[in-house]
């Protein structure tokens, strides 16, 4: 099978990191996906990173992405391994994910701090800013 | 207090866990969870209890002699942890902490707990919380259990969460703490996220809300919600237990909430028993930012002011009590 990885991210894109589920942040659009391939088994291989050592959902997103792996037609089975030998890091998240969080500067790069939380405020000081009431 | 600072500990729960107090697998897992917590982060300087001595039933005393006789505590809050779907008595239960905190009424300050989803059941029991047994502000969990099941609520939804709001109110009560971050077993994490904490804080600013466990994951989001609304804290519970873990780690969520939020609004918990108080507090007492990420990131220093503050002072004032009349009043000096 030629280049995967488009394949896989297709197939990937609306897998979730509970932590990333209300956000509609997929683990594609976390950078979560470091590589992807076909064996000469013909088995599918992912390599996943992972935000955090800490995370507790490690197990259910692994089990997830290997289910749909297998669902990817022409995919004799799936192999999905956490790999730790790459930091991840928020470059790696896609710009609709870097849309949807927040991200503050160092601090190194904010020569004034009140004129940048006055830049950035929304302009109804005690409105919510994105108030998600609407359940 | 601890060298010459008076330490107001934000969280401590009377845990119960007897193995015949788990409903199910789910309840054991929790129970191993916590042990885990407390083996993993603990020091290996300081006493690690074996599983059989951490997972049992703990008594009121047990906490009293914890946090007052064996570490610089001054002043406590008994907290209850309602996991009413994991555990018969919920883990926690808020009687055990309204014993505790009767215990001591000068220096341990009892938070009462309620389900919103009970509706007037819930407002009810807010008032004799409050009534009875003197709660001073409310601890709320977001999802609850029933039938087996979870059933998440939002601080910002105007038929669960406001009339539990109104009602601390109503009762005098402007404090409100809520977990925030970490999954308290097999429930959906989504609703342990910071989002809905904008509508609480702008629906009711005269209500000050604490953010439990505050760094885990979005602290970048939570930042800029404590930026923007001055009624909304942010408690170090937990996080300040990955000090001598991950003092890297540890600094950068403290760098961040610093030079963001500034030192007025974090505030203290030491989890006891799951941790022992004094090997955290004696680390954030001897702690510095390391001067490279000062420099290069432009953190602020954590100074003896902003200790003061986040081990003390910061959560007094949430009580409305004044810092140097409760010192007085209780007439702490630091131990020998």
């Amino acid at each position: 099978m030629a280049d995967v990885l488009p394949l896989v991210l297709d197939a990937l894109r609306d897998v979730y990191d509970p932590c990333c589920r209300e956000k509609g942040i997929s683990v594609v659009d976390m950078g979560l996906v470091r590589s992807a391939d076909v064996g000469e088994d013909g088995a599918g291989r992912v390599e996943l990173l992972l935000t955090s050592g800490w995370c507790p959902f490690a197990a259910r997103v692994l089990t997830e992405v290997r289910e749909r792996l297998e669902d990817v037609p022409g995919m004799a089975g799936a192999d999905v391994e956490i790999v730790w030998d790459e930091a991840w890091t928020t470059d790696r998240l896609s710009p609709d994910a870097r849309r949807k969080l927040r991200f503050l500067p160092d601090p190194a790069q904010v020569p004034d701090r009140e004129a940048y939380i006055a830049a950035h405020r929304p302009s109804t000081p005690t409105g919510p800013e994105e108030n998600s009431c609407d359940r | 207090m601890i060298d010459d600072v008076f330490v107001f500990d934000g969280v401590a729960h009377p845990f119960n866990f007897d193995s015949k107090n788990a409903l199910n697998r789910a309840g054991e897992m929790f129970s191993n969870h916590l042990y885990a917590f407390h083996a993993a982060l603990t020091p290996d300087n300081e006493p690690k209890l074996p599983p059989e001595e951490f997972l049992r039933q703990w008594t009121v005393g047990d906490i009293r002699t914890m946090v007052y006789d064996q570490s610089d505590t001054d002043m406590l809050v008994a907290m209850p942890l309602p996991l009413t779907d994991l555990y018969r008595d919920g883990l926690s239960p808020w009687e055990e902490c309204a014993d505790l905190a009767a215990r001591d009424p000068e220096r341990t300050v009892f938070w009462g707990t309620v389900n919103p989803l009970e509706g007037r059941a819930a407002l009810d029991l807010m008032e004799r919380q409050v009534g009875e047994y003197n709660a001073r502000a409310f601890k709320f969990y977001n999802v609850r259990y029933d039938y087996g099941s979870p059933f998440p609520w939002r601080m910002d939804d105007p038929k669960i969460a406001f009339p539990v709001f109104e009602k601390a109110q109503e009762l005098g009560v402007n404090l409100i703490g809520v977990h925030k971050g970490v999954p308290l077993g097999p429930q959906p994490i989504e609703h342990t996220q910071t989002w809905d904490m904008d509508g609480a804080a702008a629906n009711f600013p005269d209500i000050n809300f604490v953010i439990f466990h505050v760094g885990l994951p979005f602290l970048d989001e939570t930042c800029w919600q404590l930026i923007r609304y001055p009624n909304l804290h942010a408690s170090l519970a937990a996080t300040i237990n990955f000090l001598v873990r991950a003092p890297r780690m540890f600094a950068e969520i403290l760098g961040k909430l610093l030079f963001w939020c500034g030192e007025d609004k974090i505030v203290y918990g030491s989890e006891a028993p799951i941790f022992h108080p004094q090997w955290a507090l004696r680390a954030f007492m001897d702690f510095q930012i390391p001067q490279d990420l000062c420099e290069g990131y432009g953190y602020p220093q954590l100074t003896d002011t902003a200790k003061r503050k986040i081990l003390g002072e910061n959560l007094l004032r949430l009580h409305g009590m004044d810092v140097q009349a409760t010192v007085g009043r209780l007439g702490r000096t630091p131990r020998s």
